[in-house]
């Protein structure tokens, strides 16, 4: 669900303001850029980005070959993981038009992150983990290095291409990565009464983690086909559009 | 006497919907409107938005044909508000569960808290304390609801009302669950706490109310006019030479109190959202007097006096 609703938020508002330069989702050419200093700023930022995620996906590769086998491979990069996705957090000022939808889908990366695989150190080993981590990984590279090339006016189709079809396979696997992670942390949570605390105390108030992660769970049922149908329907209109400019060259 | 002719053009697709011949030139929008309704019934006048415009801001109910920039044949453009229910439904409907869902609570009905809690009593004074102040509140806005407040508008988009019943029931089954449950811990400061946090509350409520019969006063009864609000004889109306909306002071502070009385996160936490979107319709009421008045005292602030 963050997998897709990264993709979601940026598309769903046209790349919002200076970020994208060319109007994407709207499919309208309106060439609307930000000023040179901005740009420059958004360029080194996504290249930025787009490396951070790289040293991710090489670190992965690199740990896989070292290891033999793909098992808690989290550990490898779990720094840098947590670094450029809690980075992301700066995204949100930079996209003023989708502000509720970018806040929404960092939130809920930064919260699984550090909420979830950082706060429960057993499921860390877990699978599901890497499945999440390798879905965003992809999805990220593309992401970013498709602001870039936008920025400088610039933009390969493949980039383009790979930006609105991965989505396909990849979101649902972030989410089967993410769902599992959540459900793996469940029983250490409720086991150790982790950020819950309970009745009687003096601001008479209780929180149960468990049953939020629960409810968190549930509302990917609502969320999750909501988002991945309206990036079908962004890509019937962006990768038709280019198929008519296509002709015209 | 010249008759005007009407035609009503749908906003997105330029359909012609509607044509009026031999309208009168003193007909109201209102008027149109009703005539518009006779021809498609399913649109009644509360949710029709005609203006001038496609894009444009929506006619008034009160303008008259006449005065309005157009030829004898007049082009209006219509766009459906969507099903409407009325500010008075509404405000009946979201304060009434509130009221009741607490009651629930305070009485203990069974499947809420264990067993062995079914329609119990609290020992704590404050908790009975509690339920009274809570359920005065309620069936006061009730009451002024039905007897004191001066609607501009008569709807509003019928979506609305599972928003506003979601927020105020939620939030008072939340704030109930605690107050009255059997683990419920009394304020730290006992006695002097609650007797402070009551005071609090019930001047609040009183300034509330007085803030409510002086803006109903400012409006004659079906009239929909807008006057600058000026202190009255009544102290507790004092506070509008300080600020826009002494209402939506009054009524943070009524919570601020119950937060304060019942020493509970929950109420605190509902105080805060209330007060930023109090202060968020504040900001705008401010924003149109300033607008509408030249003359509006410079002196105000929109919620808090001097900060906000």
């Amino acid at each position: 669900m963050a997998a897709a609703a990264a993709t979601a938020a940026t598309k769903g508002n046209g790349g919002g303001g200076g970020r994208a330069g060319v109007g994407e989702a709207s499919g309208t050419r309106k060439k609307k850029g930000p000023g040179p200093v901005a740009t420059a700023y958004l360029v080194i930022y996504n290249v930025v980005m787009t490396a951070g995620w790289l040293v991710i996906a090489v670190g992965l590769v690199r740990a896989y070959l070292a290891k033999g086998s793909y098992h808690s491979l989290y550990y490898s990069i779990e720094k840098p993981l947590k670094f450029f996705q809690t980075g992301a957090l700066l995204e949100v000022r930079i996209v003023p038009s989708s502000v509720v939808l970018t806040s929404f889908q960092v939130m809920s990366r930064v919260f699984l992150i550090w909420a979830v695989t950082h706060s429960v150190k057993e499921v860390q080993s877990e699978d599901s983990v890497l499945l999440f981590v390798i879905a965003w990984t992809i999805t990220e590279i593309i992401r970013y290095s498709f602001y870039t090339f936008s920025l400088l006016n610039h933009l390969p189709y493949i980039i383009k291409w790979a930006r609105y079809t991965l989505f396909i396979v990849l979101y649902p696997m972030g989410v089967a990565g993410e769902l599992l992670t959540v459900y793996a942390a469940l029983p250490f949570v409720r086991q150790a009464g982790l950020y819950s605390i309970s009745l009687p105390n003096k601001y008479n108030f209780s929180f149960d983690y468990y049953a939020f992660l629960i409810l968190i769970m549930m509302s990917y049922i609502p969320i999750f086909p909501q988002l991945y149908f309206h990036m079908i329907h962004q890509r019937r209109k962006v990768l038709s559009r280019t198929e008519e400019y296509k002709k015209f060259e | 006497m010249k008759h005007y002719e009407v035609e009503i053009l749908d906003a997105k697709t330029r359909e012609k919907l509607c044509f009026l011949d031999k309208v009168e030139p003193q007909a109201t929008i209102a008027e149109i409107k009703n005539l518009f309704t006779k021809t498609h019934p399913q649109w009644y006048p509360a949710r029709q938005s005609l203006r001038l415009d496609p894009k444009g801001k929506s006619l008034k109910d009160e303008d008259v044909l006449q005065k309005l920039p157009v030829g004898t044949t007049a082009t209006l453009y219509f766009r459906d508000l969507g099903a409407q229910i009325s500010w008075v439904t509404v405000f009946l409907t979201e304060y009434a569960g509130p009221l009741f869902i607490y009651l629930l609570f305070y009485f203990r009905v069974p499947f809420i808290y264990g067993h062995k809690y079914d329609f119990t009593s609290s020992r704590h004074t404050v908790v009975h304390l509690a339920c009274i102040c809570h359920s005065f509140h309620y069936v006061k806005r009730l009451l002024e609801t039905l007897f004191v407040h001066r609607f501009s508008h008569g709807t509003m988009p019928l979506r609305n009302i599972f928003k506003n019943c979601t927020y105020y029931w939620g939030f008072a089954a939340w704030m109930a669950y605690y107050i009255n449950h059997p683990l419920y811990t009394p304020p730290t400061y006992g006695a002097q706490q609650i007797k402070l946090a009551l005071a609090i509350f019930v001047i609040c409520q009183l300034g509330n109310f007085s803030i409510h019969m002086a803006l109903r006063d400012l409006r004659p009864a079906g009239s929909k006019t807008r006057k600058i609000p000026y202190p009255t004889k009544n102290p507790f109306t004092w506070l509008f030479l300080l600020v826009s909306c002494p209402n939506y002071t009054y009524e943070v502070g009524s919570w601020i109190g119950f937060a304060i009385m019942t020493q509970c996160l929950p109420v605190a936490l509902f105080s805060l959202v209330g007060f930023t979107q109090m202060t968020i319709w504040a900001k705008g009421k401010h924003r149109s007097y300033l607008k509408e008045f030249r003359d509006y005292p410079p002196l105000r602030m929109p919620i808090i006096p001097f900060l906000l």
